[in-house]
């Protein structure tokens, strides 16, 4: 196996305990996210390439009352599970 | 998309490992051009009054500088994201060559020889310390492998990522702008033979075989890893050049053998004993005539303590143990100390020659040396420095 880290000491460049690896955590997050972007982006060019006008479709997609429903439970648990550590209550979003 | 490499090594990373990539080349973009402006108005508008008032009438060091900054949450944030998105350049390479190593290596023997280049390897050479005690910028397992070629991959792979958009189109910049720089500002120089020093994967070697065609181009390196990942390299680019491995400051070679010894990036990862060892192995096998040309980042002394600092990050927080060292040097002097005689030397900034037309170029090479913020400095508005010495 090639190593995928390098040897030594890792700099700290915030005091907070914790702080350098957020920033770790939060550009891996970041990349992971530009990597989902970009194939949603290419997945929708091909299927326009297969003459399935895709995008265009989405853009003129309206839920259903159903599907909002379902749409504002995802947001509502994204959201609260964004900030769970800054709820005391957080145990109590499943 | 992310840089294709143009050889038949190249790797076929995966789709989310290309976008990957290209987020990692656009990261670095943003933090070394956009992050980096704001940092030095950051410092203008706030760190630097702060400083001077502590400071009194002392004029601040680069060590102040870096003091006064290191409190400061942009800086935190800039060279956090700096190393995050370092590491990030190999984490986004590594995997996709791991699996592609055995075609790579299957491949490898097949062009290797297509453009009459060769290469010699030297078992018995023990690596030196300096490329054995630490990941160097981070790269991991960075000269560790003898056998394959993966080191050479990493960092090809790797600088395609991490250049991000700077160094040519086969990450050749630095070579062609140099090599270029000799031609046109020194148009009756004719070299036979070149050898570059430090080569890795021969990016820049090649870069003065295409500029002086009929010549014989060389290049060493310590690591047998970049040695044989160079020479496949080459053939399946089609130029042939001569890969020897070797240690730049014991070189095996008669004296009066080259016309040009050229590095780049490479004095920056050594000692200033190895430097002054390496220039005087320079000046022994060069020719009467010959010109000794090292592409470096610019000498601490020409900037001012901001731009040190800034520079100098990669020797506080990139595994770049002699980075600094190095540029506090004066250069001249350490030519000098290789047997070059004072009134021999010469330095100068260059714009990069892939990026502008021959005539800007031509004109551009006969401008003297402008050392400033943006020499030697990854950014939009890159100026190349070199310097070295005339043999008499």
């Amino acid at each position: 196996m090639l190593p995928l880290d390098a040897v030594g000491h890792r700099p700290a460049f915030f005091e907070q305990d914790g702080m350098d690896q957020m920033l770790s955590i939060v550009l891996e997050l970041a990349a992971e996210i530009w990597v989902v972007r970009e194939r949603v982006f290419v997945v929708e060019a091909v299927l326009q390439s297969q003459g399935i006008a895709v995008s265009e479709a989405v853009e003129a997609f309206v839920p259903d009352a159903e599907q909002q429903a379902t749409l504002a439970a995802m947001r509502a648990s994204m959201t609260a599970n964004m900030f769970r550590t800054l709820n005391r209550e957080h145990r109590a979003v499943k | 998309m992310p840089m294709e490499l143009l050889h038949e090594l190249k790797v076929a990373h995966r789709q989310d490992t290309r976008a990957r990539q290209d987020f990692v080349s656009a990261l670095r973009g943003y933090m070394l051009n956009d992050m980096a402006a704001g940092m030095k108005q950051r410092y203008a508008d706030v760190v630097a009054p702060a400083m001077a008032a502590q400071l009194g009438d002392r004029q601040p060091t680069q060590d102040d500088v870096h003091d006064a900054m290191k409190g400061d949450l942009y800086f935190k944030f800039y060279s956090s994201v700096r190393y995050n998105a370092q590491e990030m350049v190999w984490r986004s390479v590594i995997p996709g060559i791991e699996a592609a190593l055995p075609a790579m290596v299957a491949r490898a023997a097949e062009v290797q020889d297509r453009a009459g280049g060769t290469l010699t390897l030297d078992p018995t050479l023990a690596p030196p310390e300096n490329v054995t005690a630490v990941d160097v910028h981070l790269m991991p397992g960075v000269y560790a492998a003898p056998d394959t070629p993966s080191a050479g991959a990493i960092y090809d792979n790797g600088l395609a990522v991490f250049s991000a958009g700077f160094m040519g189109r086969e990450l050749d910049d630095i070579g062609m702008s140099m090599a270029n720089y000799v031609r046109k500002r020194f148009p009756d120089f004719a070299p036979a033979d070149i050898l570059d020093c430090g080569c890795t994967v021969g990016h820049n070697t090649l870069a003065w075989a295409r500029t002086y065609p009929g010549a014989r181009v060389s290049g060493i390196d310590v690591s047998s890893s970049v040695l044989r990942y160079a020479h496949a390299r080459a053939g399946s680019l089609g130029i042939a050049a001569h890969f020897r491995q070797m240690d730049a400051t014991a070189l095996d070679y008669p004296d009066a053998s080259f016309d040009v010894v050229f590095s780049s990036m490479f004095l920056h990862e050594l000692s200033v004993k190895d430097i002054k060892l390496f220039f005087a192995e320079a000046h022994r096998v060069l020719r009467p005539g010959g010109l000794l040309i090292n592409m470096e980042l610019p000498p601490n002394q020409a900037l001012d303590p901001y731009d040190q600092f800034y520079l100098d990050w990669d020797c506080y927080y990139n595994a770049e143990p002699y980075y600094r060292a190095f540029r506090d040097q004066d250069y001249a002097g350490l030519t000098q100390a290789g047997g070059f005689a004072p009134e021999d030397f010469l330095q100068f900034t260059v714009p990069q020659y892939t990026y502008m037309s021959e005539e800007d170029f031509t004109e551009a090479v006969q401008r003297p040396a402008v050392i400033d913020g943006q020499t030697g400095r990854l950014s939009a508005t890159l100026q190349w420095f070199g310097f070295g010495a005339w043999k008499r």
